[in-house]
């Protein structure tokens, strides 16, 4: 009896150590380690702890779905790149929302020499897909403020949230781009543009109204297209930047300085 | 009355029993760990064309101290045992099964049929029903035989992946085999 004891025992620590990452208990189960939670907030950390000068540059990429091993080209690429500051990753990174999928995108995300963030996107919003993001990630909206520019990251995916008049948040946008002291000019970062039909189309002035508000939205930035453009959808003169998705194996670079934008193509 | 009336009943389900009743009785219960079905899965099964074949129907747990939020499944396996060694009077190997696999995961977040919400083939695959393949060897052995009703007990193993995993290794040689790779044992107790 007690040998047997003892050998359920060692079976169990054989279990519960070694063998954590070879079980698979379901496609849906989080069990993320230390170093895939909470990402966005540790980069902002990481960021605020940079020297910085007063240009931004900042690469993007997105719509990474199952494009593994080009986003690790892009990484690389990134990597050899000393001008970026810090990296944007405009969603879509788990293609099925699995658990399993925004492990394996983070592993790359995780070789960049630079900050990152990533905002959600509508894949990333499938099955268990909008906790795993919070796990991994954090909030689906949040914001930080950079030399005096302010990043804010706002969840679009309307469709995935049915429709329910609530994504995007209108209300949390305007408060986020509320004139402060602290920045002159905000760039709002999201999946889903307002002129997709993914787009809760009943928010669509509201939003657009939120954007041109304060006067202080030097650009959008947005994905879920996977081509790039430069284009102003809305009367009030707002640039929004869809840059490319990674399977071009093209980036966008935009750099920020004296509230004026430049926006690059590099291929990789 | 009342006594004829149990004595009658009692001969019609010895009757019943004996004929009909134990057809019906599974070939086999398991407990399994891990295998993509459950952190615990408990299965009941037939066995067919001489036991080469096995249809088993299993529910899998996944408890929150090893998840996020605790999950509920079901998952329905043929299993074929292609070969089949007899070692000795006592011991029989089965070292190359195939199988396949349905998994269902209960949650509405888990759907199976598009929601109306999204346009026609908006998303292809479904997150609350998806299958996959696994390959596994298995001994069998008289193990409870003696003791019980049980015509023994076997050990298994399985090392598996599912559509939705290989989907992503697919045209990704940077994705290491052995993430896509689902790997479980578990015990059977035969009738």
């Amino acid at each position: 009896m007690r040998t047997t004891l003892k050998i359920l025992l060692l079976i169990g620590i054989f279990i519960n150590t070694s063998c954590e990452d070879l079980f698979d208990y379901s496609p849906y189960a989080i069990d993320f380690s230390d170093e895939n939670r909470d990402i966005n907030q540790r980069n902002i950390e990481r960021l605020l702890n940079c020297k910085n000068d007063d240009t931004i540059t900042i690469a993007f990429t997105g719509d990474t779905h199952r494009f593994f091993d080009e986003t690790e080209l892009f990484v690389s690429a990134v990597n050899k790149n000393p001008a970026i500051d810090f990296v944007i990753h405009v969603g879509d990174i788990a293609d099925f929302g699995l658990p399993k999928q925004y492990l394996w995108g983070n592993s790359y995300l995780l070789k960049l020499n630079v900050p990152y963030f990533v905002v959600i996107g509508n894949h990333d919003l499938v099955g268990n897909g909008s906790q795993a993001y919070q796990e991994m990630f954090g909030d689906l909206n949040y914001s930080f403020i950079y030399t005096s520019i302010k990043f804010v990251y706002i969840n679009t995916n309307s469709r995935e949230f049915k429709f329910n008049g609530n994504v995007p948040d209108i209300k949390w946008l305007d408060n986020q781009l509320q004139p402060s002291i602290d920045f002159t000019k905000a760039v709002v970062i999201f999946h889903v543009p307002p002129t997709d039909s993914d787009f809760d189309a009943s928010l669509k002035e509201a939003f657009q109204n939120s954007l041109a508000h304060y006067n202080n939205v030097l650009l959008t930035v947005h994905g879920h297209l996977h081509h790039h453009e430069i284009y102003k959808p809305f009367a009030d003169s707002i640039p929004f930047v869809n840059v490319f998705g990674v399977e071009h194996l093209k980036y966008n670079s935009i750099k920020i300085s004296n509230n004026q934008f430049e926006v690059e193509t590099i291929e990789f | 009355m009342l006594v004829a009336g149990v004595k009658t009943f009692g001969q019609v389900s010895q009757n019943y029993d004996s004929t009909r009743y134990k057809k019906f009785l599974p070939d086999y219960v398991k407990m399994q760990f891990a295998g993509g079905i459950g952190f615990i899965s408990m299965g009941v099964g037939y066995t067919f064309f001489n036991q080469k074949l096995e249809v088993s129907y299993f529910y899998g747990y996944v408890p929150e101290s090893v998840s996020t939020d605790d999950l509920h499944s079901v998952s329905l396996q043929l299993t074929a045992k292609l070969l089949r060694y007899k070692i000795n009077p006592n011991i029989e190997l089965m070292p190359l099964n195939f199988g396949w696999f349905i998994h269902h995961t209960f949650g509405s977040e888990y759907w199976i049929k598009l929601p109306d919400h999204y346009p026609a083939e908006y998303y292809w695959w479904s997150p609350g029903r998806n299958s996959g393949v696994f390959l596994g060897g298995e001994i069998k052995t008289k193990l409870l035989s003696n003791k019980t009703p049980a015509s023994g007990t076997a050990f298994y193993v399985r090392a598996g992946s599912r559509g939705l995993y290989i989907a992503s290794k697919f045209g990704n040689a940077t994705i290491p085999l052995n993430d896509i790779i689902e790997f479980g044992f578990g015990v059977a107790v035969y009738r």
